[in-house]
Formats: structure tokens, sequence, C-alpha cells
């Protein structure tokens, strides 16, 4: 070649930008809990999980039958718990105490952050062993939670600060959630998956009457959510179509304080109505003509917003994979982007509230499963005698 | 051994696809998604490839026509389903065009064609090392180290790091070459590609003999030279074809 090929820059190099804005963090939250999981895996084996109502799992010797019952049964009472505290979400909304649940939403950012993440942190601090003492500790330990608190509440700080923060918040959420017992784990995941379509797609669903509410009145939604782009305040007051919303709660998390925990916490809803696994497309209304783009759906304006419920039970399923072996964990991450790529476009397609959950999900456990029964030992097989193809 | 060598085995089999990634691929935002989406592709290929092998294994037999037949129903698979890959991609690429006739932006250039093909086979390449390398590499970050049976020169985790290497060189260029020999439809290009896979995977048979390792290893570096080598010629050929073609118009 003589010279370079001086090509104006093509449609290739724009195109895909918003999707992989969104991919870029949910791939961050899920490495974060992988290592998390891994690195604190072995040492935390003996501490009791929290339990949420019912718990044989951990007790050796039980069937598995009795392991899935109690598995379905706390998943029920999860799911139950959930879906009157979203009521509850709409009904405060309905009334107009906003500002009940914006401070509601930075106390319980607070929460998390100071004693999930501290609670994170010394297990840390007690498996590398390093040396730091308690005064300094705390006042570190306050200010990352107060300067968090700030940047998810204000919407004056610098954006990456922000979207760090609520990634973070995400990866504690999720870490705390894979120290549950392994069947439950999963049955939650199935039957929140299941309650985000209902509760997104029936009429009556809680989520649908908080989405149509908001936008009757043209206001947001108070929760967690993850932008991928900064929204200037001119834009925000613009009427906004919102694609699809599903509020995830944390229901009671009553843990016994048996001598080893640390720390008992009965946290009601603590991250709950707030944070929202909600994926949406802020698009403004005169730029509705160019999204309609079939097919590929990447629309030039409106930044794809995901809420944070969202980040969390991705990041519990790859962490709860994890906990099996990588080969797992690789699978399941691609099938989560699939579901999450499928999601998107079936968001540019039907142009409607959709719950970003269940396809995710789903496509994540089938994965899990036929990469645990069938992958493995096939891969095994091929790569101890060293051949590849 | 410790965290430094699984680092280390990692970086020798992902390597120069982490080089590519970042000087390419991750300049422009379309093509990670292709990269997911290959990468994802060729798992699925694998998953059902393990499915319908499930009930033979473990191979119990000391001999070789197991498993060669297994290498050579994977590789067959595999370059069936590299035609659909090629055929979808054929799908994607008018639907660009149409799109970027409607944004009124040029269309898709002959660059813009072999990144994609790139990106493609990268993604395969990936996977590939992904899941038969990197998925075994827990036990390297530990305090020990492990030989296989048949090659006790070099630790099991090396032997694997540099067959995925190899691996991933043939997969990535390999695509470049099909897409290139579906679309100009000479026979030359079509035909390469599953020979040299099937020669790439039936040379990792020879590690099955004792000591055999020391001999198939370096054999494999060699068919992904050669590989290297067509597909650049081949690359260099049509550009410059290309070049000729738009000083002419």
């Amino acid at each position: 070649m003589a010279e370079t090929l001086e090509e104006p820059p093509t449609l290739l190099s724009t195109i895909g930008e918003e999707i992989i804005r969104i991919i870029a963090p949910v791939s961050a939250c899920m490495l974060l809990v992988v290592l998390l999981v891994s690195v604190l895996s072995s040492s935390s084996s003996s501490d009791a999980p929290p339990t949420i109502v019912f718990s044989a799992d951990s007790e050796t010797g039980s069937s598995t039958w009795d392991k899935l019952k109690d598995a379905l049964l706390s998943s029920i009472a999860f799911v139950a718990t959930v879906t009157l505290l979203t009521f509850l979400l709409v009904l405060l909304f309905y009334f107009r105490c906003t500002s009940f649940l914006k401070y509601y939403m930075a106390f319980s950012s607070f929460i998390v952050l100071a004693i999930l993440g501290g609670e994170i942190t010394l297990f840390l601090i007690d498996k590398f062993s390093i040396p730091v003492d308690s005064v300094t500790f705390f006042i570190l330990l306050f200010n990352f939670s107060v300067v968090g608190v700030m940047a998810v509440f204000l919407s004056r700080m610098a954006i990456v600060i922000t979207q760090s923060y609520l990634v973070l918040i995400g990866v504690l959420v999720a870490y705390w959630f894979t120290m549950l017992p392994e069947w439950t784990t999963w049955a939650l995941l199935i039957a929140m998956a299941l309650y985000d379509l209902a509760a997104v797609l029936l009429p009556g669903g809680p989520l649908r009457l908080l989405v149509e509410l908001a936008m009757s009145r043209d206001e947001e939604i108070p929760a967690l959510v993850y932008e991928a782009r900064p929204v200037d305040q001119h834009t925000a007051s613009n009427r906004r179509i919102w694609r699809s919303s599903g509020v995830s709660s944390n229901g009671d998390l009553v843990q016994e304080s048996l001598p080893e925990t640390r720390l008992v916490v009965a946290e009601e809803a603590v991250v709950s109505e707030v944070t929202a696994p909600l994926i949406s497309s802020a698009n403004v209304d005169h730029h509705r003509q160019e999204n309609s783009v079939d097919g590929i759906g990447l629309g030039e304006s409106g930044a794809i917003k995901l809420g944070l419920g969202d980040f969390i039970f991705y990041s519990v399923l790859v962490g709860r994979a994890a906990l099996y072996d990588f080969m797992t964990v690789y699978a399941c991450y691609l099938a989560i982007i699939a579901g999450l790529g499928i999601t998107l476009l079936l968001l540019a397609f039907y142009r409607r509230a959709l719950p970003a959950l269940p396809v995710s999900i789903l496509l994540g456990v089938l994965f899990y499963v036929l990469t645990r029964v069938l992958l493995e030992m096939f891969v095994v097989q091929c790569s101890t005698n060293l051949l590849m193809f | 051994m410790t965290v430094e060598s699984g680092v280390g085995y990692a970086l020798i089999a992902l390597g120069p696809a982490l080089s590519l990634f970042v000087s390419v691929v991750a300049r422009k935002p379309f093509l990670i998604l292709i990269l997911l989406s290959s990468t994802l592709f060729w798992l699925i290929s694998l998953i059902v490839l393990s499915g319908a092998w499930r009930g033979f294994l473990p191979v119990r037999t000391a001999s070789l026509w197991p498993y060669a037949l297994l290498l050579f129903t994977s590789v067959a698979f595999q370059e069936a389903v590299r035609v659909l890959f090629w055929k979808l991609y054929k799908k994607l690429e008018d639907m660009l065009d149409a799109f970027a006739d409607r944004v009124s932006k040029p269309r898709l250039v002959l660059t813009d064609k072999l990144l994609i093909a790139l990106t493609g086979g990268l993604g395969h390449g990936v996977a590939h090392a992904v899941f038969f390398s990197l998925s075994l590499l827990t036990p390297a970050f530990g305090p020990a180290t492990f030989y296989a049976d048949r090659c006790l020169r070099m630790p099991f985790f090396l032997v694997s790091a540099i067959i995925s290497l190899g691996f991933t060189i043939i997969h990535t260029f390999c695509m470049v070459i099909a897409f290139e020999g579906y679309t100009g439809g000479k026979k030359t290009d079509q035909v390469f590609v599953p020979i040299i896979h099937l020669i790439a995977a039936m040379m990792t048979l020879i590690n099955l003999a004792p000591g055999g390792c020391v001999v198939g290893v370096p054999l494999l570096c060699f068919v992904a030279a050669v590989t290297l080598q067509y597909c650049w010629q081949m690359v260099w050929r049509r550009l410059n074809q290309h070049q000729r073609r738009q000083s002419n118009s």
C-alpha cells in the first residue's frame, strides 16, 4: 500500500455506542462480584448466611426435596414481600409523597454503603491482613458513604462518580445475595424474573401503574437508576417515554445472631423499592422519528437507563455461577449479555414498558444448567488429553 | 503456581487477542457487539456438540479412533456453523446499508467488512481460549502446578495455553479468509479454511502419544503461521485490487 487509506469515518464508528455504554457497567459490576466471591468464598464458608424465613439448605444431609421445598417457600415469601412493598410505593407516589421517597432512598443508600460495604471491607481486611486501625477505618467508611449518598442523590456531581457509586451499590447488594443457600438463590432468581414479567406487562401490575402515573404527571420515578449518559436539566423537563420498569426490593432479611456472626441485620426493604430493574430510553419527543429504525433499535437521541435491580440480579446469577466454577461464569455472562441485547432490541421494536430481567435470567439459568450438565465433561475430557479444535 | 504464573498463563493464551481487541475492536462499539455475538455463537455450537457427545463420554478405550471421530465431527459442525454465521452477516450487512442510506451516511467499505470478519474470528478465538484453557486455570493460582501424564516436560497449563494461542490465531484469521472466500466465490479460499481447521485439530491428536506434545505443539504453531501468511497475502491482494478499482473509477 503506497499510502494509508484515508477514509471518512463510516457508519461502523458510531453505531452501537449506546448499547456498549450500558453493557460496560453491567460487565464491570459482574466482574467485581465474581472477584469478590472468588476471593472471599473460601474464607467465609463457615459463616451462617442470612436466612430468609425458611432454611433447611444450609444443613447438610437434608434431602433434595426438602431443599427444593424450602427454596420455593423462601422465594415465594420474598416475591410476596416485594409485591406488597411495590404497591406501597405506588400508593406513596400517588399521594405525592415524593420527598419522603427521596429521603428514604438517600437513607437506604447510606445503609448499604456503610453497613454492607463496611462488612465486606472487614472481610477483605481480614483476608489480606491489611494493617488499619478502627478510627481511620470508621472515618474513611463514613466519608465514603456520605459522598456516595450525595453522588446518588444530587445530580450535580461528575457523572463518573455517580455511575461508579451506583455500580458499587449494585456490587455490595449482589454480594450479600450470593451468600444465600444455593437452591434458594436459583429459585429466587427465577421467581423475580417471573414477577418482573407479570408486574410490568399485566394490566394490574404495580410497576405498570407506577410507570403510567409517572408518565401522566410527567415526573421522574424516585428510584436508583443507572444512566448511560448525563442528562442536562433542560431535557429532563421534557416529556419522557419510559420503556419499562421493574422494581425490586429486598424483603425482610433477618439474620439470626449466631455466636460467630458479627452483625444482625434486620433490613426492611432496604435498597428495596428504590432500586428499580428498569430499562428505558429517555427519548425526547421530537427525536422520535429518527428512532424508528427497524430491527437494530439504535436511536441517536436517548440515553438508555437501566435500573439498579437489574444490575443486582444479573450479578447475583453470575456470582452464584462463580461459586461453582469459572466455566459457568463465562457461559452465564454471555447468556446475560445476549439477554440484555435481546431486551434492548425488543425495546426499540415494541416501544413500551418492558421488563429487563426475564430474558436474561432465564437464558442465564439455562446456560448454567447446560454448562454444568453437558459442557464441562466434554471440555475437561478434551483439554486434559490436550485435544482441541 | 501463584497468582503471577496464573496471570502469565492467561496472558499467553489471550495476549495477542487482547492486543487486537484494544487496538482494533475497542475503538468501534459495533465491533464489540460483533465480538460478543460471535463468542456466543461459538459457545452455543460447543454446547450442541457436547450435548451430542455426552452419552459417549468419558472415553474409556486408549485407542485413537474415538478421539479422531470426536474431533472430526466437531470440526465439521463448526465449519457448518461458520457458513451460517456468514449468512447472518450478509443479512446484517444489508440492514446496515439500508440504515446508512436512511441516515445518509456512507455505506460499508471494504475495510469495514474486513474488520467485521476479523472481529468475528476473534470472537471465536477468544471463546476457544476461554473455554478450553482459561476455565481450567483456577488451580494455577494456587500453590502447586500440574503435569499431564503424556507430557512431562512442561506444566499442563503452559501446554494448553500455547495450544490455545495457536488456535486463537487460526480461528481469527480463518474467519477473514472464509468471509472473503464466500463473498468472492474463490474455491481455493473456501476450501482452505475447513482443511486448515481439520489439520490443526488432527495435529492435536499427536498429543495423545506419550511425549507427543513436543512434536505436536510446534507443528500447531507452524499451521498458525501458515494461516497468517495466507491471510496476509489474500488481504494484500484484495486491498490493492480495491484501490486500483477506486483510482480507476
